[in-house]
């Protein structure tokens, strides 16, 4: 979290908006984003629908595996990796995407 | 008009203090070279410090690469120094991200530290910060010795530490801040960083 928010500068000049979703409730990410210092949007999806719709929640699994995904402004996804996020790849993906907009 | 923006998002698993790892290498991440110095993947050189420092840290998390020295005792003691391309904190303010460093530093240890005294340092020709600040870990009957330089590269901060642990009646070995800044003053950027040419 803290290299996203790190990085939000370079999101917000390609375009780019992010977002964390997580299976925990709105107080205990209330408590994260003050206690982490983030000030992107952290979703609380109690359910669980997004992560199984993008992958990140394994059959029986309580919680979220981590995954990143970055979606273009068309709504398709055009990057999906799990693990811990590769930063340098996101941003060359994403400056990427932002050419790509900017192109004819 | 502002365009719609491209969405990134993040699954994941609020559990603090959750270490990250990236994969280690195969290949050796630097080279020496004809004159001794260290030549790290390319992006940066500098002069190892002498014999018994160790090179102990390869890439691992966001700290580029670290030195050790072990002191035999009782208890041992050990002393480590490090380059980091990703220092702890958000900030490109080299004293909001001075506080936001020392909120994380050694926090695995159950250290309390002195309030940081800083002083304005010049780092790589540019404006740096440097902090020194005395730790306590009463449990462990130790204390540490802490020096951070906050440094500019690019747009981002890049950070140098030390720390030197002794046991809290023991002294501190000031030569070792003599190697320390030897280091710091060989460090030399070879390229842009990857922030840099985006």
């Amino acid at each position: 979290m803290e290299g996203h928010q790190r990085n939000l500068y370079l999101y917000d000049r390609f375009n780019a908006r992010v977002a964390g979703v997580s299976r925990d409730d709105v107080t205990t990410l209330q408590y994260f984003a003050a206690k982490l210092g983030v000030t992107f949007p952290l979703l609380s999806n109690v359910s669980g629908y997004l992560g199984l719709d993008f992958g990140a929640l394994a059959p029986g699994r309580p919680f979220f595996s981590r995954r990143t995904v970055i979606i273009d402004r068309k709504g398709v996804i055009r990057y999906a990796r799990d693990g811990s996020p590769d930063f340098h790849e996101i941003l060359t993906v994403l400056k990427k995407l932002h050419e790509e907009e900017d192109g004819p | 008009m502002r365009r719609f923006p491209i969405a990134l998002l993040l699954f994941v698993i609020m559990l603090p203090g959750c270490a990250t790892m990236t994969a280690k290498q195969a290949h050796s991440p630097y080279r020496i070279a004809a004159d001794g110095d260290i030549v790290w993947r390319g992006e940066y050189r500098f002069s190892p410090p002498p014999k018994p420092w160790l090179l102990v840290s390869l890439d691992e998390g966001d700290t580029a690469f670290a030195y050790l020295k072990v002191v035999s005792g009782e208890p041992l003691c050990q002393s480590t120094f490090a380059y980091s391309e990703e220092p702890f904190g958000v900030s490109r303010n080299l004293r909001q991200r001075m506080k936001e460093f020392y909120r994380r530093f050694l926090w695995a240890g159950r250290v309390t530290f002195d309030p940081p005294r800083t002083r304005p340092v010049t780092v790589f020709g540019r404006e740096a910060l440097e902090a020194t600040s005395l730790g306590r870990d009463p449990a462990r009957g130790e204390k540490v010795w802490t020096k951070v330089i906050l440094a500019r590269r690019g747009e981002r901060l890049v950070a140098f530490f030390m720390t030197q642990w002794q046991p809290t009646n023991g002294t501190f070995d000031r030569d070792e801040e003599k190697i320390f800044q030897r280091f710091i003053d060989s460090f030399r950027f070879l390229k842009p960083s990857f922030y840099q040419t985006l």
